[in-house]
Formats: structure tokens, sequence, C-alpha cells
């Protein structure tokens, strides 16, 4: 839509100045937090400049263990983005085949397996939490990478996105891929996966942040300071202080952890606009 | 260089539905054979179950008498040309080409080869590297040709290969292929709906209708000797006119009590259907016999240029009468024309809508 109104256009592009600048102010104020002292933080009001201890917290952190967690955060961004790479990878793995099972090939309760498949949508990680535990402590997984990964990496959603993508894929691109002879794993590599690049790409972005943001489960399945998560250990520098909240720390450790999912998100953008000006069905 | 053989071929889906009611055909060495018939017709279902992208339910299919019904497409040594090409848009054109050869493990430099050659053949070589959404119609048209050329195939199958391109592409690609098929000699089973395109382009043509074979033969063969009604009104353009008729005394009666006296064995009384194409309709100016003339009104024209349509009927009777006059002719809407058989050119239909041959005029020209 264009229309010719260069007053409507002021006023839109003054409205998202102003939500732009709304969204970014905590951003900002973690950021600056993050650079004064402990001392400085509790002296005055919330900073809206840098102090002179930015260098001293950043490398206090990444380099020694934290009091209250027992390790650096380093580890915690190495643990954060095994969980997160592995919950993305595993969803998408899984969701490729899947769908790739419920749209091309013909096999009895195929719709019944697609059905039992998308009702799982209504048993999200917390309905679920309890079995869940169970079955993972009985296979001996708490505090391990599977543990972590494991009971997320299957997507309802994902399947059903990659299906509604292959319902719309050509019959005849499916035969003449047959006449040229071209097998069942010979067309998803060569023609099925590039297809769907761009939703890949999409997907792979979701799935990272839904993993990286987990809570809840890591929260239950990890004690050992090995495999903490950054996300879960930010809750528990707020409560492990024995007197002051160390808020340098904690800011610091919350703007190291927007970094990953800032990098995933710029690095798959190239993707998705790559992507969309390539492909055409 | 191969030979197809369809013995009994039938194809029954899971709902109960059957497609194809037992085809029976022979497509010789290096013979283009063309498929033709309404939508619905069984054809592409046809063709589809030579290529094995439909299972045979009953029924024999032969490639050089080696029996293929099992047998996985890629394994059947054919290539299919899609009505709406099935490129695969990710690849470039010399990977659309040279896919199955890759898929069948052809040496890197054998591949290249092939593909250059028959790049060069269909123009395209300046294409090679170009993605199938940068190609005109006409060009994605000679890719599918391409890819399937490549290949060097026992047996080509076409489906309905040109539909989707506009009139004039259509008619240059017609020739085309045409050529090509005959310069390489390969097998090919093409299908159609389009009656002009399976005039022009078969050695031999199959009209289907309703899941049968009604009729197999030469294009001119079926032209000139429909074996039923519907065969009859399928080929030619404009269709034939089709005049409801009575036996009587050596002859047919048409419907306004005229007479016309053709040799056809049919009892006396019973019904029949007269068929004249617009072109063997002749205006009576010159024809002495007054007995066979039609008078008819010429109710609307329509030019094209060298033929002129005129849309004309005749009293007592619901159906248009159409005739083609020449373009030059001077006729207009409203007026009368007298109009006379072509005789050698009538075809008459009994009550089941076969063809009912003409007793002296065909008797020598039937094979």
């Amino acid at each position: 839509m264009h229309y010719r109104r260069p007053g409507l256009d002021r006023l839109s592009h003054a409205l998202l100045a102003v939500c732009c600048l709304l969204f970014l102010l905590p951003v900002w104020l973690a950021f600056t937090a993050s650079t004064h002292t402990l001392g400085a933080l509790y002296s005055q009001t919330a900073p809206l400049w840098f102090g002179e201890a930015g260098w001293d917290n950043y490398r206090h952190l990444l380099s020694g263990s934290i009091g209250g967690l027992g390790t650096d955060v380093l580890t915690l961004l190495i643990n954060s983005t095994i969980m997160a790479l592995g919950i993305a990878i595993g969803k998408i793995a899984i969701s490729v085949l899947a769908a790739y099972a419920i749209v091309f090939f013909d096999f009895p309760f195929r719709r019944l397996c697609f059905w039992l498949i998308f009702i799982t949508l209504m048993l999200p990680v917390e309905v679920r939490i309890l079995p869940t535990f169970e079955v993972v402590a009985d296979l001996g997984l708490l505090d391990s990478y599977a543990g972590l990964i494991l009971p997320l990496i299957a997507s309802a959603t994902a399947t059903f996105l990659l299906r509604q993508f292959y319902l719309t894929i050509p019959p005849e691109l499916v035969e003449a891929a047959r006449i040229d002879g071209a097998g069942p794993w010979r067309f998803l590599r060569d023609i099925l996966l590039p297809l769907s690049k761009t939703n890949l790409a999409a997907l792979f972005v979701i799935m990272f942040l839904y993993g990286w943001n987990q809570y809840l489960w890591p929260l239950l399945i990890t004690n050992d300071a090995d495999y903490l998560t950054i996300v879960v250990s930010l809750k528990r520098l707020l409560t492990s202080a024995d007197g002051l909240v160390p808020w340098q720390n904690v800011t610091a450790t919350a703007v190291l952890a927007m970094l990953p999912p800032i990098a995933v998100i710029l690095l798959m953008q190239r993707y998705f606009v790559k992507g969309l000006v390539d492909s055409e069905k | 260089m191969a030979t197809l053989r369809l013995n009994g071929i039938r194809k029954c889906y899971p709902n109960g539905i059957t497609a194809l009611h037992g085809i029976d055909l022979d497509v010789g060495d290096g013979e283009l054979m063309v498929v033709v018939g309404p939508s619905g017709c069984g054809k592409s279902t046809l063709l589809r179950t030579l290529a094995g992208l439909e299972s045979i339910t009953e029924g024999e299919l032969t490639i050089n008498d080696q029996r293929v019904n099992a047998l996985e497409p890629a394994a059947r040594d054919i290539a299919m040309v899609f009505q709406n090409y099935a490129l695969y848009p990710h690849m470039s054109v010399f990977d659309n080409m040279s896919y199955a050869l890759k898929n069948r493990g052809t040496p890197k430099d054998e591949i290249r080869r092939r593909v250059t050659e028959t790049a060069q053949l269909l123009d395209l070589a300046e294409l090679l590297d170009r993605r199938p959404r940068q190609l005109s119609g006409g060009q994605r048209q000679r890719v599918a040709m391409g890819r399937a050329i490549v290949r060097e195939p026992q047996v080509f199958l076409f489906d309905e290969p040109l539909s989707n391109l506009d009139a004039k592409l259509r008619v240059q690609m017609r020739l085309e292929i045409r050529r090509l098929q005959k310069r390489l000699g390969v097998t090919s089973v093409y299908v159609t709906h389009d009656q002009v395109e399976a005039m022009t382009l078969a050695d031999r043509l199959v009209v289907m209708n309703g899941g049968h074979v009604e009729q197999c033969g030469t294009p001119m063969a079926l032209y000139e000797r429909p074996a039923t009604r519907f065969v009859a009104s399928f080929l030619g353009s404009p269709a034939m006119n089709f005049l409801p008729v009575t036996a009587h005394r050596g002859g047919v009666v048409l419907p306004n009590g005229n007479p016309v006296a053709l040799p056809v064995a049919i009892p006396e009384g019973r019904a029949a259907t007269l068929g004249v194409r617009p072109e063997h309709l002749i205006e009576a100016t010159s024809v002495a016999d007054a007995t066979e003339v039609l008078e008819v009104t010429v109710e609307m024209l329509e030019p094209l240029g060298a033929d002129t349509l005129a849309y004309t009927r005749l009293p007592g009777l619901e159906e248009w009468l159409v005739v083609r006059l020449d373009g030059a002719h001077a006729a207009r809407e409203g007026q009368r024309l007298s109009l006379a058989f072509s005789m050698a050119h009538c075809h008459v239909f009994d009550s089941q809508d076969a063809r009912v041959p003409l007793a002296d005029t065909e008797a020598q020209a039937c094979q």
C-alpha cells in the first residue's frame, strides 16, 4: 500500500521511533548498569550512562567462578548454546522426517499419525513435566546434555509448518524426480531440503530461541553447576547473594545472554532474504 | 529404439473407479503415437501407467518384449515431459538436465558432453546457467524436452506439453517436437486434448473415451472413416454436423422430409444419424440434382480469413448446420443458401453410434 500523505508518514514514523525507544530502554539500562560497580549502583538511581567498571565486570564474569553459581559465565553460555542448538537441530531433523513421511508416503493411518502429532501441541512441557522428569531420571539423564535436550526435541509446530510447505510442492515435481531416478533419500536431499531452505532457516531461529529461553526444565533436572544454563543462572544470581544483589553481575550476564540469540537472528536473516530472492515454486 | 506393447491394461482405483477398461495398443519402433480424448477419458492415467507412476491393475505392459509392470519409473528407461514442465526450481538448467544422469552414475565428462549436445540441439546453450524462473514459457518447455532427450531413453512420454503455451508458441513448438522426434527416432506416446495438435503430430492416433479406445489409426484414416460418432465429432474443427435421419428405401430421410440417396445398409424405418463435415457441404449453385439439396438460412457468420463459417439452420431442425464457405464468399446473415452433400464424405451412424459403411463408395477404400 502506498498513500501520498506526508503527514501520515511523519506520524507513523514518530510512533515507530517512540515504540523503539520504549523497547530499547530496558536493554539500554541493563547495558549501562553492567558497567558500574556494585557500590555505585546502590548509591544512585539507575544510571543512564556508562560507568568505569565495565571491563572489570565482564572479565570477572567470563574468567572466574561467580559466587553462588559455582561456575563462570562462559560455561553457562556454552551450556545454553549446546542445549539450544541441540533442541533446534533435533526439532528440525525430526520434523523434516515426520512431515516428509506424512506428506509424501502412503501408509495406513497416515492421517491419524498426523493428528496424533498435532494434538501434542496441547501438551506443553509444563503439563507433562512430572512424568517426563520421572522418565529422564530413570534413564539416568539428570545433569547431562542429553537430559536437557531430548525431552524437548519433538515439535508438532515445526512438523505442521513443514507439512504445510510440503503440501504446496507440485506432485509433478515428485514424479519427475522419481522418473529421474531419485529415491526417497535422494529426493529429500536434492530437492525437498534445498526448496525448504527458507522455512528451515526461520524454524531454526524460532526453535533456537525456544531452546535458549527454556527455564523450568533445565531448572528441574540440573543440580550440577557444570550443566547450568544461563537463563536459569540469572534467577539464581538474584537470590543467591548473601547481602546485596550483585546487580552489576546480573545485568552483565543478561547482556551476555542476549548475544547468541542476536547472532543467530542476524546470521539467519541473510538466509531468509536469500531464500526469498532465490527460490520459486 | 523400442517397441511398446499394451495388452489389456486395466486400471482400477481403490475407491472402485475404473479409469481404464482394458487397453490394447502397439506402438512401433520410432513411432509417435498420439492419445487424444476429452478430459476424464483416461488418457493421462494411461500415460501415467506407462510411466510407472500408477500401478497397473490388470494386463501387461512390455517395452521391447520385456514385461515392465512391476518396474520403478526410473528402471523403465522412459522420459516424461510434464504439462507444467516440473523443472526443479532451485537447480540451474544444466543441473535440471543432468539430474537423471547424475543419479544413474554417468561419468561427469559424459554428462557435460550430452547436456551440451542437447542444449545445442534445442538452442539452450546460452541458458545453461539460468534458473527455471528466469526463463520464458517456451524456454522452460524446451528445457523440459531437453531433460527428457539427454537421457536417451527408450520411450518418450508427453503429457500435454504444449497446453501452457500461448497459441503462436504452441504451433511453433508443435513443429519442433515433430522435427525432434523424427530426428531422434525415439518411440513416443503423446497425450493431448487438442485435436489439431493430435492430427498434426501423430503417426498414429488413438481416440479415447470413457476409459476405452474408440479408434486407432493414422490421422487421416480417422478423419475420413471415423468408426464411431464420438470419433467423428471429436476430430475436425469445427465439429461434424449431425442430422437425425430415418432409413428409407436405400437411403435416409432428413427430419424435414428431404430424402437423401445413400447406399447404406440399415433396416427400413430405423433411426440413424447422418454426419457431414462443414467442409463437405458445398454450395449447390452448380449441382443439378435437386433432391439432395438442402435449403438453409444463414443465421450467423464467423469470418476466419481464409474461410468463413456459416451457422445455418435447416427448417424443422434444432441444431445448427455449420458450413465452411470460402473466405471471399459474399454471404450475409439472413440469406438463404442451397447446399449439396458431398456423397463420398457422408457418414451414417446407427442407433449405437457405430459407423455404417457406405456400400459402394468405400468398399475399396477400406483397408
